[in-house]
């Protein structure tokens, strides 16, 4: 019977039934295992990420001579790699009172093409575009938000450094203005090297 | 960090992986289940399947209850010991460890005859030593690997088994959809229906085509989310192996094959069952059934033995591998002496475990090969065998170890349902008769009972048709009984008792270090509601 028939084909309807049927079963078996329901704690970091992408959209890094940004500007260059955000790197120079708005301040001026040059620097490396922007503010806290405003931002990033000393506002009073009163997320990086609480308590 | 902190598995294993753990073990069976069931069954190949995959579903359905409530490596063998206490988990764990030497050689010997198919000089009829020489070769080469600590890897298993689904789903939807004749299958199951014995034989060496759930189990410590995961994975396992099983056993009974049948040793035309159940190739039948596919045979022809001989030697090594962790956590459970916990002093690997079980599945190898060796064996062997040999007598134990270790996690879901309903299950076997024992509501589980049955009955057809399997498997229970009880009294250890162990706070590490923490507080939870409840009848 077998070797009559060999060398052709003979599809039938039950054959093909059945062979649709393999095929849906072991698809829809293996979609089914791999979409499991989520966990309190995947819920929670899901909404976190989702939080983060949506932080993340448009980042500002501000420096100024009292803002030091540039190792914060290094990890928005590889948070913005990640996420694909745009990224603005800022310069505040703050003229004083004394002075005209538009007065030439040539130290600060200078200080500011390096900053925003090694702010490049560091997007150039890791891959990002980056604008840059030099403003000149009576306020830079002002200065800050009205940016922000503008460019529609989703995260100001900033530097700061702990002084050693408590004086009211340990951050710096522009830092925490600015925290204070953004419409959107600031990310505030404290280098660690005058801090305390990171040492060992020797055992007596 | 710091310097007292105890390491922990890392859990790494995805959904997928953890499929792929168990698919590398139990998907490799049905390349060689297929072709010792259609041997022994003939005509009923199908209907022994459907029995055995029934069994099959509820032995599946208790490692899935199990293997989410209690997450931790151990699988079967750490079920039992909770559950029924030491003695008998040492007899789960210790069937367990037949089944994972078996596994070792016949996946080995198998993964050989897959590969003769494209290198005949390794063919186990025309060159026995070649075949031979070559699976002692592999055995060690495995056992040497893990030793220095080479294993394959989670994510080459996930390749792996992707790759052998998606060939396995193409081979059987072409196969149905231009080669199956449905006259051909009724006429086939009539004309060559077996003899009871010859029937139960059939049923007791299709269960060897579901063997390998426990190494999900195995892998749960190491799995994400095992509460939630381990139940889809385990399922989606078990229905896909199914699937397979059943549709592979109705096809190659009904397959109007594409090339024509070469004739048997005798010179007579047989059917295709016969030629795929036949001692020269029941070794490599689905390599055989995908040439017999039309147009995509062709293709299959080179590239299904070597996918069949790559996941057999997964799984070969998958032996080699959990022999060696089932000896480790049974010494370290103090059921086994701790001459199997020693490591190796730069590998940091155990290998007295791995040698020992090795050379365990070496003398199988050997035992098995022997009547394809030399004549005067195989007339041994016809005379007090029943002219069993090699990959026979290698699928006999196999299918005794895994009936009787799955008999006690059966018995041991039921004790564990009783003793210990307070832990959260997140999966629960579905019919169960709600009641109340020692003050706790607890539920009976029936599926269970019909497992029991059903395992139970397979391992006495085992028994009943399998001459070497009936002695040299009790044979080993109660070698390794014998070691046991002299193990136990030497170290002044209980013999018949068990060892006071703290079940909850293990309970609630174990759901810790799980990462199942809304688990965690329902147990702890639990707890409490029910040290109220003892108080309030106290007071």
């Amino acid at each position: 019977m077998n070797e009559v028939l060999t060398g052709s084909i003979h599809p039938t309807i039950e054959g093909a039934v059945i062979a649709l049927l393999i095929a849906l079963a072991i698809g829809a078996t293996l979609w089914w295992m791999l979409h499991p329901p989520a966990s309190f704690v995947q819920k929670l970091a899901k909404e976190a990420e989702n939080e983060l992408e949506r932080m993340v959209g448009s980042i500002i890094v501000v420096f100024s001579p009292d803002i030091l940004s540039t190792h914060m500007m290094a990890l928005a260059a590889k948070l913005a790699r990640g996420e694909r955000s745009e990224l603005l790197a800022v310069y505040i120079v703050e003229v004083p009172y004394t002075l005209p708005p538009d007065a030439d301040m040539p130290v600060e001026e200078r200080e500011a093409l390096d900053a925003l040059g090694a702010a490049e620097t560091i997007a150039t490396n890791n891959g990002v575009s980056l604008r840059t922007e030099t403003i000149k503010s009576r306020s830079t806290k002002q200065a800050v938000l009205d940016l922000a405003k503008r460019e529609k931002a989703n995260l100001i990033i900033l530097g700061s450094f702990r002084e050693g000393k408590y004086t009211g506002a340990p951050l710096g009073r522009t830092i925490e203005e600015i925290a204070a009163d953004a419409k959107c997320d600031v990310l505030i990086g404290v280098e660690g090297k005058h801090g305390t609480l990171l040492y060992d308590e020797p055992t007596p | 960090m710091s310097k007292d902190h105890k390491p922990e598995l890392r859990r790494s294993v995805t959904p997928w992986g953890s499929f792929s753990w168990g698919y590398s073990d139990v998907g490799a069976d049905i390349f060689v289940g297929l072709g010792l069931v259609l041997g022994a069954a003939a005509g009923a190949s199908n209907v022994a399947f459907l029995f055995a995959g029934i069994v099959y579903i509820c032995i599946g359905l208790a490692y899935t209850e199990l293997a989410a409530t209690y997450p931790v490596a151990g699988g079967g063998q750490y079920f039992v010991l909770r559950g029924l206490g030491d003695i008998f988990g040492f007899i789960a764990g210790w069937a367990v460890l037949l089944d994972f030497t078996i596994d070792i050689a016949l996946f080995a010997w198998s993964c050989v005859d897959y590969l003769s198919e494209l290198l005949p000089i390794v063919s186990s009829t025309g060159h026995p030593w070649a075949h031979f020489a070559l699976t002692i070769g592999l055995i060690i080469g495995l056992c040497l690997l893990n030793v220095i600590g080479v294993r394959e890897s989670t994510a080459f298993n996930g390749f792996v088994s992707a790759l052998d689904i998606v060939s396995e789903t193409a081979i059987l939807t072409l196969g149905f959809l231009f080669a199956f004749n449905p006259t051909l299958l009724v006429h086939t199951m009539q004309s060559s229906w077996p003899t009871p014995f010859e029937f139960m034989k059939g049923i007791s060496l299709a269960i060897v085509s579901f063997v390998g759930l426990e190494s999900i189990s195995q892998a749960a410590e190491e799995t994400q989310r095992p509460a939630s995961i381990i139940p889809r994975t385990s399922i989606a396992l078990i229905l896909t192996i199914l699937i397979f099983a059943l549709s592979y056993a109705n096809l190659a009974l009904g397959m109007q094959t594409w090339h024509p049948i070469p004739l048997d040793a005798h010179g007579h035309a047989q059917l295709f069952w016969q030629y795929l159940g036949n001692t020269e190739n029941n070794g490599k039948a689905v390599a055989l059934i995908a040439k017999q596919v039309p147009y995509w045979g062709a293709i299959a022809a080179f590239y299904v033995p070597v996918l069949g001989a790559i996941l057999l030697l997964i799984s070969s090594n998958s032996g080699v591998f959990g022999s060696s962790r089932i000896a480790y956590a049974m010494s370290s459970g103090r059921l086994l002496p701790s001459i199997f916990q020693r490591v190796h002093p730069t590998f940091r690997t155990p290998m007295v475990s791995l040698f020992v079980f090795t050379a365990v599945a070496l003398l199988e190898v050997v035992f098995a090969a022997l009547p394809s060796l030399d004549p005067t064996m195989a007339t041994l062997y016809a005379q007090h065998f029943n002219g069993e040999s090699g990959i026979d007598f290698l699928g006999d134990l196999y299918a005794f170890g895994a009936a009787t270790s799955y008999s006690f996690v059966f018995i041991a879901l039921v004790a564990l349902r009783l003793f210990d309903p307070l832990s959260p299950r997140k999966f629960k076997i579905p019919l169960n008769i709600p009641l109340r024992f020692r003050g706790e509501r607890a539920e009976f589980p029936l599926i269970a009972v019909l497992g029991f049955i059903g395992i139970v009955a397979i391992l006495i057809f085992t028994m009943i048709t399998h001459p070497i399997g009936r002695v040299a498997g009790p044979l080993w229970i109660l070698f390794g009984l014998g070691l046991y009880m002299i193990y136990r009294k030497r170290k002044g250890l209980p013999v018949l008792h068990s060892f006071k162990r703290d079940w909850r706070s293990e309970q609630t590490e174990i759901l810790r270090r799980a990462g199942e923490l809304e688990l965690m507080d329902e147990y702890i939870a639990n707890l409490k509601a029910s040290e109220e409840r003892r108080a309030e009848v106290n007071a």
